[in-house]
């Protein structure tokens, strides 16, 4: 199959994203847990390149934003207490992957300036680093549960395929099993009978493992005819003829032809887990406070006052529509390649 | 017939199957309903235990499950701690609601996804099918979460809607004209949010079946002898797309169930969305059992009316039945 | 004939039965074997003729071991290659080796020419790459295949190039006897000639036997020592073509076919 530069560059774009993803700590000005009760649900900071008398400057700065008097919640510049914005700049500590340490972040501004790219939620956190690194998390868990569905997928179907006789038999009602259950009502069951109360890090291995264990029947039920087909061709027949081992045949001749649809299935699997990762946060039973995923920081949302006021915190239904946007183009782009081979 | 015989038969020990699959993930539940209790000082140690075995709740998992069987025959599929009546009374008003709410935006959604997609395939306009198509595309890109949340928003930013819940207060004084009026008010929201997340998918598979059924060799034998466009696509081409269409349907009801369960909890839809989600954070367990099973017969349901209308609407199922 | 001599190849009262239809469903049973005896001699070619689904591919796989028999025996150099263990199984399918008719099926379309050659090497753990690769370029010289081509794909090479790969493929591992199940189907009729050629060489060269499988009753009686009719399973006729060849299958290599003929009426001890 020969794929066009519509797909190698959607899938560059994807890639890049998931390499940057986790030096959020980097692009964000604040950790995410670095609470304002002082300044709750302040609006974006406007970035200025003209200072009070009006001389443009190069290096913009930002104002704090004042509460307005006799009002609650509502907020106006400070047009006198401004700070410039500096980059490249030493702030709060932050770990890349859990390993590296630094202290560099690409912008700030010096104390008790604080900048507000995308305003601040309930408790002041800042908006823009708490998507920073939600992003991070909601991209890597739709990814890396969408490598367990394939991953038992494959060894499933393959076996289901490739053996026949019982394993097909068992392995096929399974699939028929766990396709007779609308996904979120099986995911929600499964997480139901988990423990109700986790740390976030332990959380976010669970729901990987949730979510990729729910969705595996329908690849393994395609891999399965796949591994079907290929079992009766000249050159499996001839291999074992030769005395190749079933773990041979099935590593040399069936793995390979499942490749295309792994990488297809994959395009169309990873944003739906990420859906399903943002769902069961936004419902309060994935990854908990204080670390922020795109689906609890979208929880807030529920409060209709949150809801209709406060539009910035909508930002991290943006982000899900810009990497939706890009799982799309990269699934249709593999479209356009399959028609033009045939 | 006998192939019906066997699909409700595979249906039955699906269910089976699935009830058995549900009370396995209760052996991995580290704690139960009366857990929360035991946190409560006023209430006694004994008390606590001596509700545990009232509820069978000490027992094996075997015996946990025949006595759970024993429930199911007699129709009450066990009992719920949090409401104090069995789970039954609580699941069926609410699967009438998701019933009531997913009919309707899936008639909503078809209503709207036929057209567009029947037009998206007439070759005459090559800029009306470009524009759906990437009207649907951007569509397919935003889950059903955002859809839900959206549709809220405009809902409470307008006002034109009422919001939450399923009727307003004091409905029940009204007569039936307006109790209609105001449930199909409550029903608006959450029924287009659900109708927008099913469209892309429709829209797209209709296009598909629509120009191969136009590619087929008697449709170019009925334009050749120049049978009209519109009836051509009405009359040949719609009935002949509609076959994948209705398998199409009948694999999507298991979406539609889980983007229900969502919209149902944004909106306060009194449908088994909240229920469940209700009984996992209180760990009311027949309930979870109760709802989940519930659900997996609306999708077995679904895909039997889907095989019914298949051999309904294609007349080729039939003939090879009979033969 | 001679009855003492050991044969390399008997097959005595092979039965194998198929059933059809689901569990629920009447069951049909059809015969693919029935009670088939054969036999082949050491440099000997056997034609095994019938209409398609007559049994032939069955029993060609059961002689490689890909399908099991339900009745009968198949003795390899005298020893029964059935019920053998693990171990015993390989040595036998090292000796007995298959062709298969359709030439692009059996060649993976992953791998080049020269990996296809060399896969039983690869699968036996034999030699070194250096060594496995060398003795595939080998083979593929011997049925004439230019080492130039070594990293071709299936795809972009002939149906008689292919099914020359195939052959190479085959007598890497130097197998004793070699089944053709319709190997020269579909290929044309100057490239038939020109693998038939090449096979009657290598038989020569090699001390190969031949279980040639065909619907073709003309080409059977040319090449074949003896040729056996199979009909719905069961051998309805047995018979060794008199006469040797008469005319050579293609106008090339016109003596050295007479030469083959003559060395052919010279194995045959009587009707």
């Amino acid at each position: 199959m020969r794929y066009g530069k519509r797909f190698a560059l959607s899938l560059l774009c994807i890639t890049v994203l998931h390499g940057i993803a986790p030096f959020a700590g980097f692009f964000a000005p604040y950790d995410y847990a670095e609470q304002n009760r002082n300044l709750p649900y302040a609006p974006p900071s406007k970035i200025h390149f003209r200072d009070t008398q009006g001389t443009f400057h190069w290096r913009p700065c930002i104002c704090l934003p004042k509460e307005r008097q006799g009002t609650f919640g509502v907020y106006d510049e400070d047009r006198g207490n401004c700070f410039p914005v500096h980059f490249l700049v030493r702030g709060t500590r932050y770990r890349v992957l859990g390993v590296f340490q630094s202290t560099i972040h690409l912008f700030g501004v010096s104390s008790p300036g604080k900048i507000f790219v995308l305003g601040s939620d309930g408790y002041g956190r800042d908006g823009l680093s708490r998507l920073l690194y939600g992003t991070c998390l909601s991209l890597f868990s739709g990814s890396l549960a969408t490598a367990l569905t394939l991953g038992l997928g494959v060894l499933l179907g393959t076996i289901a395929g490739y053996f026949g006789g019982w394993w097909d038999a068992i392995i096929m009602r399974l699939v028929e099993l766990f396709l007779a259950l609308p996904w979120l009502y099986l995911l929600l069951g499964i997480r139901a009978f988990l423990p109700l109360h986790i740390d976030p890090s332990q959380a976010f291995l669970l729901l990987i493992a949730v979510i990729g264990v729910v969705g595996w029947a329908r690849p393994a039920r395609i891999i399965r005819g796949i591994a079907l087909s290929e079992r009766e061709r000249g050159y499996v027949l001839a291999a074992r003829m030769f005395g190749a081992s079933d773990a041979y045949v099935m590593r040399r001749h069936i793995a390979p032809s499942t490749y295309g649809v792994l990488l297809t299935q994959a395009a169309l699997l990873a944003p739906q887990y990420i859906a399903a990762e943002v769902t069961l946060s936004f419902l309060g039973l994935g990854v908990t406070e204080p670390v922020p995923t795109w689906g609890n920081m979208l929880s807030v949302l529920q409060q209709y006052d949150v809801l209709v006021s406060y539009w910035w915190m909508w930002a991290p239904a943006g982000a899900l529509i810009l990497v939706g946007t890009m799982y799309w183009r990269l699934a249709s782009a593999q479209q356009t390649a399959e028609v033009t081979a045939h | 017939m006998k192939y019906m015989a066997h699909r409700v038969l595979q249906s039955f020990f699906l269910l089976v199957g699935v009830s058995i699959l549900s009370f396995l993930f209760v052996e991995l539940s580290p704690g139960d309903y009366f857990d929360e209790m035991r946190l409560t000082p006023q209430i006694s140690r004994e008390t606590v235990s001596r509700l545990r075995t009232q509820h069978g709740l000490d027992q094996s998992l075997p015996v946990r499950y025949a006595l759970w069987l024993g429930s199911v025959a007699r129709g009450e599929f066990g009992f719920s701690f949090a409401y104090n009546t069995p789970v039954s009374h609580l699941l069926w008003p609410r699967a009438r609601n998701t019933l009531i709410l997913t009919m309707t935006a899936t008639l909503l959604a078809w209503l709207i996804a036929l057209p567009l997609g029947v037009l998206s395939a007439d070759e005459s306009s090559k800029w009306v099918d470009y524009v759906i198509s990437l009207s649907t595309g951007a569509l397919s890109a935003i889950p059903d979460l955002l859809f839900a949340l959206g549709l809220l928003l405009l809902a409470v930013s307008t006002r034109l809607l009422p919001v939450g819940g399923m009727t307003s207060l004091g409905s029940d004084d009204l007569d039936m004209w307006e109790r209609t009026r105001n449930l199909s008010l409550h029903l608006i929201g959450p029924a287009v949010a659900l109708a927008l997340a099913s469209l892309p998918t429709l829209v797209r598979h209709t296009r598909a079946a629509m120009l191969e059924a136009l590619n087929a060799p008697y449709i170019r034998a009925a334009r050749a002898h120049g049978i009209p466009r519109r009836r051509l696509l009405l009359r040949h081409a719609l009935p002949v797309a509609l076959n994948p269409l209705i398998s199409l349907f009948g694999l999507s009801v298991g979406s539609l169930l889980s983007a229900s369960l969502l919209t149902e909890v944004i909106f306060s839809w009194p449908g088994l969305g909240p229920l469940l989600l209700e009984a996992i954070l209180g760990r009311d367990i027949y309930v979870v059992i109760g709802a989940v099973i519930f659900a997996s017969v609306l999708l077995v349901f679904g895909s039997l009316l889907c095989d019914v209308l298949l051999v309904v609407a294609d007349p080729r199922i039939r003939a090879g039945r009979a033969a | 004939m001679s009855e003492t001599q050991c044969h390399l190849l008997e097959v005595r009262a092979l039965s194998k039965k198929r059933t059809q239809g689901r569990w629920w469903q009447r069951q049909f049973e059809v015969r693919a074997l029935d009670s088939v005896d054969l036999t082949l001699d050491v440099g000997c070619t056997l034609a095994l003729v019938g209409q398609s689904g007559a049994g032939k591919t069955t029993l060609a796989m059961c002689l490689v071991g890909l399908e099991h028999p339900d009745e009968g025996d198949i003795l390899f150099d005298g020893k029964s290659v059935l019920e053998s263990g693990e171990k015993k199984r390989m040595r036998t399918t090292q000796d007995i080796q298959l062709i298969f008719q359709d030439s692009a099926g059996a060649l993976s379309p992953r791998m080049s020419a020269v990996q296809v050659v060399e896969e039983p090497l690869l699968i036996r753990g034999e030699g070194t790459r250096q060594e496995r690769h060398e003795r595939a370029i080998r083979a593929m010289q011997q049925v004439g295949i230019s080492p130039a081509w070594k990293n071709r794909r299936p795809h972009e090479l002939s149906g008689g190039q292919r099914q020359r790969l195939a052959i190479a493929r085959a007598l890497i591992t130097a197998p004793r006897l070699l089944i053709l199940d319709e190997a020269l189907a579909g290929l044309d009729l100057s490239i038939q000639g020109q693998i038939v050629n090449l096979l009657m060489e290598l038989q020569i060269e090699q001390h190969l036997s031949y279980l040639y499988i065909t619907h073709n009753h003309e080409l059977a009686s040319r090449i074949a020592n003896e040729v056996v009719i199979l009909h719905e399973g069961r051998v309805v006729e047995r018979f060794s073509p008199l006469t040797g060849v008469a005319e050579p299958l293609s106008g090339e290599r016109a003596p050295g076919r007479s030469e083959l003929g003559d060395l052919r009426l010279g194995a045959h001890s009587g009707a």
